[in-house]
């Protein structure tokens, strides 16, 4: 049997807690979190309670080990309830994976075990205030020093950054050299001459923290570099394509809300004397929700599965992002639609939809890098 | 010491349910260990892990009643056993099927749902009890063990009770006795390596399901007059409280 779409009892199991606590932790706190502009603690302590936070750290360092398609299914129904909140621990998963991917074992025991000891979260910054798309334009410097790199710039738009145990920080040792001079450092929260300044003000997603790191002098020791001098690019690519994908389980998540809210008020609503959801242009409405919920949801699935067979999926995981979201974003716009006035109003859930969706088209990659990648794929064939 | 949980799977409060042929078709339900239930693995696991022993689930019902198992050892019981029947059975005969299961364990005591939210007969816990010819307390929302006998707090209409019995004894449960916890992902991943074991049985139910039909409720589609704001709002309260009853 090549193709079998059904979860394996376990995913069911985990699919239902994470259902559940979605349900019941964070739905009724999402809007306040929203409204307050505040990381919700209480919520990830509850969330390492249950073993979903950090989740992805292997069994050897105390973590649960879990695969790609079990990190979808947790992302789509935690983000159901609340995209912004989702986002806290899939940038922790996003500040772990390079650690996965290029860590020695010995960094391996002293980053990740802590990170399942205890409700605590990493980040990963490498956007900078001038360059993010072109990532290989980084001006954060390295300077080597004995034992030690000097770390002087400013990481920008950095989810997590202020609460995190460690960041990786991308930092070049040479500019000219743009991605071939790029090396990857753990920073430790506390090391001297490291702040975090927390942004406020942002559309949507707020109840994650996003951060402008700053780093004068600060010491970082050798032994907390992920792999060689110069290959520091090319960990932060293959971090991202692979954590594109929890991206996009996010955005199924908040594509399945938008369409059950959507089915809800269709269904009670009444105009010209008969239910709104009688009518074909809501019908239609509805069913191009469904129509994109439930391929979105496949593809991000298929990339999911291709991550986890060692395969190659830089281009699924760029379309599974780019899709999923601009499936999300217009999701959330026809249940604005289908609301009309009430669906303007914060007393109703769908305007938060989309003003926290907005950014799964942006971060991680903009979708317009993600067709950069998809077009490169195409073109190398 | 052993503390056994009987449940139960039944479908999701928010399922939607439809009818077919008279029978109500779960096909599209999600089915979940019933909450009434809950309470009795909690209750079970926490007299586990104060007073040491062992805690064990055993489910009654078709194939699938496994994953509400699972869901309970993922919540931290030892061991499973499911007693396999399709179709269904009333409450006494339940009981007599489980009977021979529960001897078998000899439990300390014996906890369950205090009704069950499929067929909502309120029985399980009495008949089990009457089957085994052992004490049930109904309804508890505390329970301590005291050596060879347990004190229990069983709810009354206006009050409360405080009984003691002598064990081994069934005890039904219900909202205020604990919280139960979330069967969380080392729980999941743990449960996977634990026992269930399956015995089948055949019972012949003493009562037999005719017809199946999903109650459809009329509102009542009081208005009242708002005039005189001070007067129905005391209306409203008397309202509330003697016909809804619910404050």
């Amino acid at each position: 049997m090549p193709i079998d779409f059904r979860l394996t009892e376990e995913q069911k199991q985990l699919q239902a807690l994470a259902r559940r606590f979605a349900k019941e932790v964070i739905l009724p706190a999402a809007a306040e979190y929203d409204e307050k502009e505040e990381v919700p603690w209480p919520i990830i302590e509850r969330l390492h309670e249950v073993g979903l936070l950090n989740a992805i750290i292997p069994e050897a360092y105390g973590g649960m080990g879990l695969k790609m398609l079990d990190e979808v299914i947790v992302g789509e129904e935690l983000a159901y309830a609340c995209m912004g909140i989702y986002t806290i621990p899939m940038a922790s998963d996003l500040g772990i994976t390079p650690v996965l991917l290029a860590g020695t074992p010995e960094q391996k025991e002293r980053f990740l075990r802590p990170l399942t000891e205890k409700p605590a979260l990493a980040a990963f910054a490498l956007s900078e205030p001038g360059n993010g798309s072109d990532a290989a334009a980084l001006k954060t410097r390295a300077v080597r020093q004995g034992d030690y790199y000097i770390l002087n710039g400013t990481k920008m738009w950095i989810s997590n950054g202020g609460e995190a145990e460690w960041v990786v920080v991308f930092a070049t040792l040479n500019p000219e050299l743009r991605h071939r001079g790029v090396v990857a450092l753990v920073v430790e929260k506390g090391t001297p001459g490291f702040k975090a300044v927390k942004l406020h003000g942002k559309m949507g997603q707020r109840a994650s923290g996003t951060y402008e790191l700053i780093f004068e002098d600060v010491k970082v020791p050798v032994a907390n570099r992920l792999g060689e001098e110069g290959e520091g690019f090319k960990i932060a690519m293959n971090t991202l394509n692979k954590t594109r994908i929890p991206v996009a389980a996010g955005s199924v998540g908040v594509a399945r809300r938008a369409l059950d809210e959507a089915k809800k008020y269709a269904k009670e609503r009444e105009a010209f004397g008969q239910p709104i959801a009688n009518f074909q242009a809501i019908q239609f409405k509805l069913a191009d929700m469904m129509i994109g919920l439930e391929t979105a949801r496949m593809y991000t699935y298929y990339a999911a599965w291709l991550a986890d067979q060692g395969l190659p999926h830089a281009h699924a995981s760029a379309i599974a992002k780019a899709y999923a979201s601009e499936v999300a974003f217009e999701a959330a716009n026809q249940a604005i639609q289908i609301h009309g006035g009430y669906g303007y109003m914060r007393e109703f859930p769908v305007e938060k939809l989309l003003r926290d969706v907005k950014l799964n088209q942006i971060y991680e990659g903009t979708n317009e890098i993600q067709r950069l990648i998809i077009a490169r794929h195409v073109l190398a064939e | 010491m052993k503390f056994v949980a009987v449940i139960r799977q039944v479908p999701d409060g928010e399922s939607r349910l439809k009818v077919q042929g008279e029978r109500v078709d779960l096909s599209g339900a999600t089915l979940i260990l019933d909450q009434m239930d809950e309470y009795a693995v909690e209750e079970a696991l926490r007299l586990k892990e104060k007073h040491g022993g062992e805690a064990i689930v055993v489910g009654f019902g078709p194939e699938r009643t496994e994953e509400a198992i699972r869901t309970a050892l993922a919540m931290g019981m030892d061991r499973g056993v499911h007693v396999v029947f399709e179709g269904h059975a009333d409450p006494v005969a339940v009981a007599e099927a489980l009977a021979p299961v529960l001897r078998e364990e000899a439990p300390t005591l014996v906890l369950t749902g205090g009704q069950q939210a499929d067929w909502d007969s309120q029985a399980l816990g009495g008949a089990l009890a009457e089957a085994l010819g052992v004490p049930v307390v109904a309804w508890t929302t505390a329970l301590e063990l005291e050596g060879e006998t347990a004190k229990a707090k069983h709810d009354l209409d206006e009050g409360a009770e405080w009984v003691r019995v002598r064990l081994p004894a069934v005890f039904t449960t219900q909202q205020g006795l604990n919280e139960p916890r979330y069967p969380t992902l080392p729980g999941i991943m743990k449960a996977k390596k634990k026992e269930i074991r399956k015995v089948q049985v055949s019972l012949s139910p003493k009562v037999e399901l005719l017809s199946e039909e999903i109650q459809e409720k009329a509102r009542l589609g009081k208005v009242l007059d708002g005039k005189d704001p001070a007067q129905a709002a005391e209306e409203l309260v008397r309202l509330l409280h003697e016909e809804a009853k619910v404050i």
